[in-house]
């Protein structure tokens, strides 16, 4: 009954931040200027051409009227047809998107586990020589700015030694009627480079908190408890320490793979990934504003989903949210 | 029991010498420390904060950090050495021959895992010829010996669930899990109310009793001393002072600081010493005398209640419970009031209440002539500064990073402005009356001493020039000895300086020296209340009769 109810909340606010998100967007797009000029061909058009567009898209109501039209549409489950490509918007958004899901989950696939293991590594050898240097590298990959990092990437995994082709997406399979990298050799092969590039500064993040949540952890008395009970340390870091620090890691694994969903834009730009950041992008410099709002619809629910998983992760993880005493 | 003496015997210290290798140098923790532990026997080790009593448990049970470092003696188990100083050579004998239990039931168990696992694995880790299903018999067997009731459903709960008695057993549980031939308890009733800390002990006597395994048990605490011990080894600064069998560390003890730690003990005194006419007097109306001077304070009908943990998303997790119900309270001018209750009574919450620290979720708090509603939307102004608050823990009640003449004068600025004419509060007069000197108006309270700032924490109190000081358990984080000074300078503050004050303690005996009239909270509501002779020597309630009945008899008269 709980459950309902939570869920009916998580459902309101969901539609109370769509709306605002989808206002700002709206606004924030049509104050950047006249989409019908990236349309018309300038040099060649005459006024009449002009006039004639900006009634063909709507642009001649006011703005408020046009915002109405749009949130009638999306109602109806239509974004309206992009400027540019002559395509329903939200399709146009769906067909970049197993590119980019792919490219986010291998990331996080490598992200994850690797940060956990260097985390807890270094957060038992507190204060060792390891510890260190995982802490300075840490820094480092966090710093790094990410189209630099792609850069030394392509560098040297692809031109110096010719390891890893240097972008594209490489051959792709169909499944579920999309097209996916993941599922050829070729298009693993191409996606290697763009997820490590992705993966590198998530990797110093989830490390970092996996080490200081380590030291906090093992600071605690049960685990010196479980020490004086008689268990390995092998076991008392695993089903011990580990549950106990995952809240914050999985809370920042959420948002980080939210994050890589929409907005990894340099990423996509640098390895020629067709993704969805990339489409954003385009779609904002093309003032494209149907696509620009599917995306940034898509990205908000992505966000909502997102944070609810990661709530329902406390509840299975954590006795003390999940049952009252 | 006696300790069987014809054996030899199962844990023998011989000589230890500790030393932390602490940044400015190595420091002596423990000095020349010789015992010995017999099979089947309490062995207490009791001492002030300080005195290397902890330490001593952790390097039986090799649990030291690696900043100790061993510079004499041994530790011999069974005749043979356990070698702690390379931290290896324990590996078979931790667990399995000497366990362990700690202060902090909630700190000891991972909250993340059911208690019945939590025990389970112990009970693996340390047979490792056990199958799975033999391991969950044992652990029911074990819940069940430490009294938690139907083991079989309440093993796959986790230990929130629990109360912190129940918790306290399930680690003694996990401590029983490997058959262990000596178990050191460091403080292992500390935390616990004191019906409850008698059920616990109890419970360890019995299992000494009937499987004939030995306890090392730690404490500060004469009480639990008292009521279990065989022997007890009495610690200071590292060194044994003295050790003996408990009844003649009682009656009598050899060495002056045993004699001052029994002397600090605060007595229960029940005997029936107000004559009848008195006591019909009192009994039919208990603030009669009061009745002629209004009191300083009134609380009416004050209610809160606290959310349940649980499901955080929204606001639906819903109130749980009353903290406090519909209390009425009356504090009369000059004297010092005490609220006496067990962990969850509410005691501690209707003293921020009053002090304007807490919002209540309906009532009133009368101040003299001024009504004040304490609850979320009413106004404070004014109550603040009029109440002070002297917390139970000076390290964390005191900002680590202003000196103490800042505290200090800070007080002064924004309490109470005197009247004109009055003298304005002096901060060196009330250093030299605390007991403080002077020098340390320049320090930071990690350079004091727990007394010392305590003493700070009264002297920022009393400098607000309130009308009501409330003290929540101030010497319940000091050592005994300093526990009695700082007691007596709380009274005479009252007496000096014609102000009120509630004390809130769990401690009757205390209660009892200090206060001329008692409230005694249970579940958020006042169980009982009446002067303090009244409540200790007539009162019929149920509850409270447990609560005196619960003090150790040694310490009760």
């Amino acid at each position: 009954m709980a459950l309902v109810t939570i869920a009916m909340g998580r459902l309101s606010q969901t539609f109370l931040l769509l709306l605002v998100m989808s206002l700002i967007g709206f606004i924030g797009v049509h104050s950047v200027g006249n989409p019908v000029f990236n349309i018309v061909n300038i040099e060649t058009a005459t006024a009449e051409d002009i006039r004639r567009a900006t009634i063909a898209l709507g642009l001649d109501q006011p703005v408020w009227r046009q915002y109405l039209l749009f949130i009638g549409n999306v109602v109806t489950g239509n974004f309206g047809t992009s400027y540019i490509y002559h395509l329903p918007a939200f399709g146009l958004v769906m067909s970049k998107l197993p590119a980019t899901l792919e490219l986010a989950c291998i990331a996080m696939l490598v992200a994850a586990p690797s940060g956990i293991a260097l985390g807890l590594l270094a957060g038992r050898r507190n204060r060792t020589f390891l510890d260190r240097t995982i802490l300075k590298a840490s820094v480092f990959a966090l710093s790094v700015p990410s189209f630099w990092l792609s850069m030394m990437l392509i560098l040297f995994g692809a031109i110096l030694t010719g390891w890893f082709p240097s972008g594209g997406r490489g051959s792709t399979a169909s499944m579920l009627g999309q097209e996916w990298s993941f599922l050829t050799w070729n298009g693993l092969w191409h996606l290697i480079l763009p997820a490590l590039a992705l993966a590198i500064p998530n990797i110093a993040l989830i490390a970092r908190l996996a080490r200081s949540g380590t030291i906090e952890v093992e600071q605690l008395d049960f685990t010196r408890f479980c020490r004086a009970k008689g268990l390995s340390p092998h076991r008392i870091l695993f089903r011990h320490t580990l549950p106990n620090i995952s809240v914050p890691i999985v809370t920042i694994i959420g948002l980080q793979f939210g994050g890589m969903l929409a907005f990894a834009v340099v990423v996509e730009s640098i390895f020629a990934w067709p993704g969805v950041g990339k489409l954003l992008i385009d779609s904002i410099q093309l003032l494209d504003r149907p696509v620009v709002m599917a995306t940034l619809t898509f990205i908000s629910v992505a966000f909502v989903a997102l944070n609810a998983l990661v709530d329902l992760f406390y509840a299975v993880l954590d006795p003390r949210v999940r049952l009252s005493a | 029991m006696t300790p069987e003496t014809t054996h030899a015997p199962l844990l023998r210290v011989n000589n230890l010498s500790l030393r932390y290798l602490s940044a400015s140098g190595p420091v002596t923790i423990l000095h020349d420390v010789s015992f010995e532990l017999g099979r089947g026997e309490i062995l207490g080790i009791i001492g002030e904060s300080g005195a290397g009593k902890s330490t001593l448990g952790n390097a039986i049970i090799d649990l030291l950090a690696p900043e100790f470092q061993r510079a004499t003696g041994t530790i011999e188990f069974g005749g043979k050495a356990i070698d702690a100083a390379d931290g290896k050579g324990s590996g078979g004998i931790r667990g399995r021959r000497i366990s362990a239990i700690f202060q902090d039931h909630t700190a000891s168990l991972d909250p993340l895992m059911s208690v019945g696992a939590q025990v389970e694995e112990t009970v693996l880790a340390t047979n490792s010829s056990l199958s799975k299903l033999q391991a969950r018999t044992r652990t029911l067997e074990l819940l069940a010996r430490v009294g938690i009731p139907e083991p079989h459903k309440r093993h796959r709960n986790y230990p929130h669930q629990f109360s912190g008695g129940q918790r306290q057993r399930v680690v003694i549980a996990i401590a029983l899990a490997g058959s262990p031939d000596i178990i050191v308890a460091d403080e292992p009733t500390s935390a616990l109310d004191a019906t409850v800390q008698k059920q616990v002990l109890a419970l360890l006597r019995n299992l000494v009793d009937e499987t004939n395994i030995s306890i090392v048990l730690v404490t500060h605490d004469m009480g639990v001393i008292s009521e279990i011990a065989d022997r007890v080894v009495v610690m200071r600064n590292g060194q044994i002072v003295e050790q003996d069998v408990t009844s003649t560390i009682l009656d009598a003890p050899q060495n002056e600081y045993t004699r001052g730690l029994l002397a600090a003990v605060p007595r229960l005194r029940t005997s029936r010493t107000v004559s009848e006419r008195e006591i019909s007097k009192t009994s039919t109306t208990p603030f009669a005398e009061r009745d002629r001077e209004p009191p300083i304070l009134v609380a009416k009908g004050v209610s809160k209640t606290f959310f349940a943990p649980g499901l955080q998303w929204g606001r639906l997790s819903g109130e749980a419970g009353f903290a406090l119900q519909d209390v009425n309270i009356q504090i009369p001018r000059g004297a010092i009031t005490g609220i006496v209750g067990e962990s969850g009574s509410g005691k501690t919450t209707i003293g921020r209440i009053i002090a304007g620290l807490d919002t209540a979720r309906a009532g009133w708090v009368k101040i003299g002539e001024s009504d004040f509603d304490v609850s979320r939307n009413g106004r404070r102004t004014g109550l603040l500064g009029r109440v002070q608050m002297i917390f139970q823990d000076p390290a964390v009640s005191l900002n680590p990073r202003t000196t103490v003449g800042e505290t200090l004068r800070e007080s002064i600025r924004f309490g109470v402005s005197p009247v004109s004419g009055e003298e304005p509060p002096d901060m060196g007069a009330m250093m030299d009356r605390l007991g403080l000197a002077r020098s340390l108006a320049g320090r930071h309270p990690h350079q004091l001493s727990g007394g010392q700032k305590q003493r700070v924490a009264i002297a920022r109190a009393l400098l607000a020039r309130p009308q009501i000081v409330i003290a929540d358990e101030p010497t319940s984080a000091l050592d005994v000895s300093v526990q009695a000074e700082i007691v007596q300078l709380l009274k005479e503050s009252v007496t000096e300086r014609n102000i009120s004050m509630i004390f809130i303690s769990h401690d009757l005996a205390l209660v009892q020296d200090l206060c001329s009239t008692i409230y005694i909270f249970r579940d958020g509501r006042v169980e009982d209340f009446g002067p303090s002779d009244f409540i200790f020597s007539h009162s019929q309630n149920p509850y409270t009769r447990s609560l005196i009945d619960a003090r150790p008899r040694r310490f009760t008269h």
